[in-house]
């Protein structure tokens, strides 16, 4: 007997006793019948392939393409967590043939549904680069001191004549840089306004760049495709206007125009 | 030859059909007659027949191995279906189109003709529009010339905004920024990324927008950028509750220059919540509770 009867056989034989098995059965059995087990299956295997798409993420040099790959994983996520609720229903239903110690177990698995779609990596444990620079700063800092150890009394914070005059001048020029501000202020809108338009420009020329060579190279081949034809052209030309044929046509005509003017003078 | 373009029509239909006489199909004069019967129809504006007379005449040029012209064809057919407003032959006539361009080997015209049907049906049957954008997007990007493409992403985007499937819109602003940075077109992959961040705060999704944020801030390119600064001014405006901020920001030149849709909702953005958004100071209170 080949090894190939005998696998034939040994499959004959496993499908035969199939039905003996308890095991399958159950499985088969609860799919079919549970809409709870299959939902719970449908999580899993959308939860692997988000894991599997997390580490391909990882891997990903091209930060664009992590960007989208991430952005996905994140819709992934959010409508698995909006699907949790729907399946916490389905587990609490009695279902036949189902123990009180699995209806339990099936709460908790639903419950521990949600931490295990948070726990789907998407690429924000890493945080932003320090963009402190933009944002004001509050922290106090415990180094600087004042100078008078608390003595508020009446002196300290009265005006005299030459700090009033200061506080003066401070509004006047207050109000000048005001209208100055303004003025720089329009032209920074206007200067950013070009600049983006520049930049769109840019890009659009950039855009541009590769149909210009199409173009350029069509049209090369097009003008020695003419060039070509006008060679030729010229050539054969040249052929039929050569001077013998001429020659040969001219007195082949002399001669028609002589038999013709013999048979008009014989039949006068 | 006979000028009506009914007996044209009855004469190349005869001139294709088998019979006893007839051994083989006379494609070339069929297919002629075809061309000038529609363009008596189209004169005398019977639509419906110039369509039916196009269409025979793009088979004929299949037949005859000329991809090309029975592009053209196909393409003139679903023109007038547009105006018959006859919109699943639109986007059935535009989409075979499309495929014969592509046998021709030509990228650029089979989307472009997505394109085109795309456009028509944007108003009518939005998520048909959708598929052809994103189609229309593939056939561009296999062939490498993804600039083409941005404005049809943005053209897909504005329609998700249309519909309100703000996260969907989001992405495919991060689909554009993907294109945008394999030809370093950075301008545009920044402003694809800000007017992402604005399509989720309009949405209602800090979270979101801040995850979409922290990410992009990992890409060089949106990190020098004018647009990183006013995201993250728009950010913490919001994480403050800052509406005054929020409007000024709005109102800046650098979301003025986004596409139109995203300017409209950058508009409405703090008018989009229901209330002032609560202070992030890391007590109880969820970051995403806008009440």
């Amino acid at each position: 007997m080949t090894v190939i009867d005998i696998l034939t056989r040994v499959d004959t034989i496993c499908k035969k006793y199939d039905k003996y098995d308890v095991d399958k059965q159950r499985e088969s059995n609860i799919s079919g019948d549970d809409a709870f087990a299959r939902l719970y299956g449908a999580f899993e295997t959308q939860i692997e392939t988000a894991l599997e798409k997390a580490e391909i993420v990882t891997k990903e040099k091209n930060r664009a393409s992590a960007v989208a790959m991430n952005a996905e994983i994140r819709r992934t996520k959010a409508r698995l967590s909006e699907e949790v609720p729907k399946l916490q229903r389905l587990a609490l239903k009695r279902v036949k043939g189902l123990t009180t110690e699995e209806l339990a177990a099936r709460n908790d698995l639903v419950l521990a549904l949600p931490a295990r779609i948070e726990a789907i990596p998407d690429g924000t444990a890493g945080g932003p680069k320090s963009t402190s620079a933009w944002a004001p700063s509050t922290t106090s800092r415990p180094d600087i001191k004042f100078d008078s150890d608390g003595r508020f009394d009446d002196d300290y914070f009265q005006e005299s004549h030459e700090s009033s005059q200061f506080r003066q001048e401070f509004e006047m020029r207050k109000i000048k840089q005001a209208s100055g501000d303004q003025g720089l202020d329009m032209i920074s809108e206007g200067l950013d306004a070009l600049k983006n338009m520049a930049s769109d420009m840019n890009e659009e020329l950039d855009r541009q760049v590769p149909l210009m060579d199409e173009i350029d190279s069509k049209v090369d081949r097009a003008t020695s495709d003419l060039k070509n034809t006008n060679v030729r052209l010229k050539d054969t030309v040249n052929q039929l206007r050569s001077s013998r044929n001429f020659c040969i046509d001219i007195v082949l005509l002399c001669i028609v125009l002589g038999i013709a003017a013999y048979l008009y003078n014989v039949l006068k | 030859m006979s000028s009506d373009p009914e007996k044209m029509m009855s004469k190349a239909d005869k001139m294709t059909k088998l019979t006893l006489t007839r051994w083989s199909a006379d494609w070339r004069g069929a297919t002629e007659l075809y061309e000038q019967a529609a363009n008596g129809f189209r004169a005398s504006s019977k639509y419906e027949r110039a369509k039916v007379a196009l269409e025979k005449a793009s088979q004929g040029q299949v037949m005859q191995s000329s991809p090309w012209d029975a592009a053209k064809h196909m393409e003139s057919a679903a023109a007038l279906a547009q105006k018959l407003s006859i919109w699943d032959e639109v986007a059935d006539f535009y989409r075979k189109a499309s495929e014969l361009y592509v046998e021709c080997g030509r990228a650029q015209p089979a989307s472009d003709a997505l394109g085109k049907a795309a456009r028509a049906l944007e108003e009518v049957k939005p998520e048909d529009a959708i598929q052809l954008y994103t189609d229309a997007c593939e056939i561009l990007e296999e062939d490498g010339r993804d600039q083409m493409a941005f404005d049809l992403y943005r053209a897909c985007a504005s329609v998700y905004i249309k519909l309100e499937k703000f996260t969907d819109a989001a992405t495919f602003f991060l689909r554009l920024g993907v294109a945008a940075d394999k030809c370093d077109a950075t301008n545009s992959q920044c402003k694809a990324y800000l007017s992402a961040i604005i399509v989720y705060l309009y949405g209602h999704d800090l979270k979101q927008a801040e995850k979409c944020y922290n990410d992009c801030s990992q890409i060089d390119a949106f990190l020098k950028s004018d647009q990183n600064r006013t995201a993250s001014r728009l950010l913490t405006a919001y994480n403050e509750g800052d509406i005054e901020e929020i409007k000024k920001v709005a109102c800046s030149s650098t979301v003025s220059n986004l596409d139109h849709a995203i300017i409209k909702l950058a508009r409405k953005l703090p008018t989009g919540d229901v209330t002032a958004v609560q202070m992030n100071a890391g007590d109880d209170l969820d970051e995403d509770d806008l009440t």
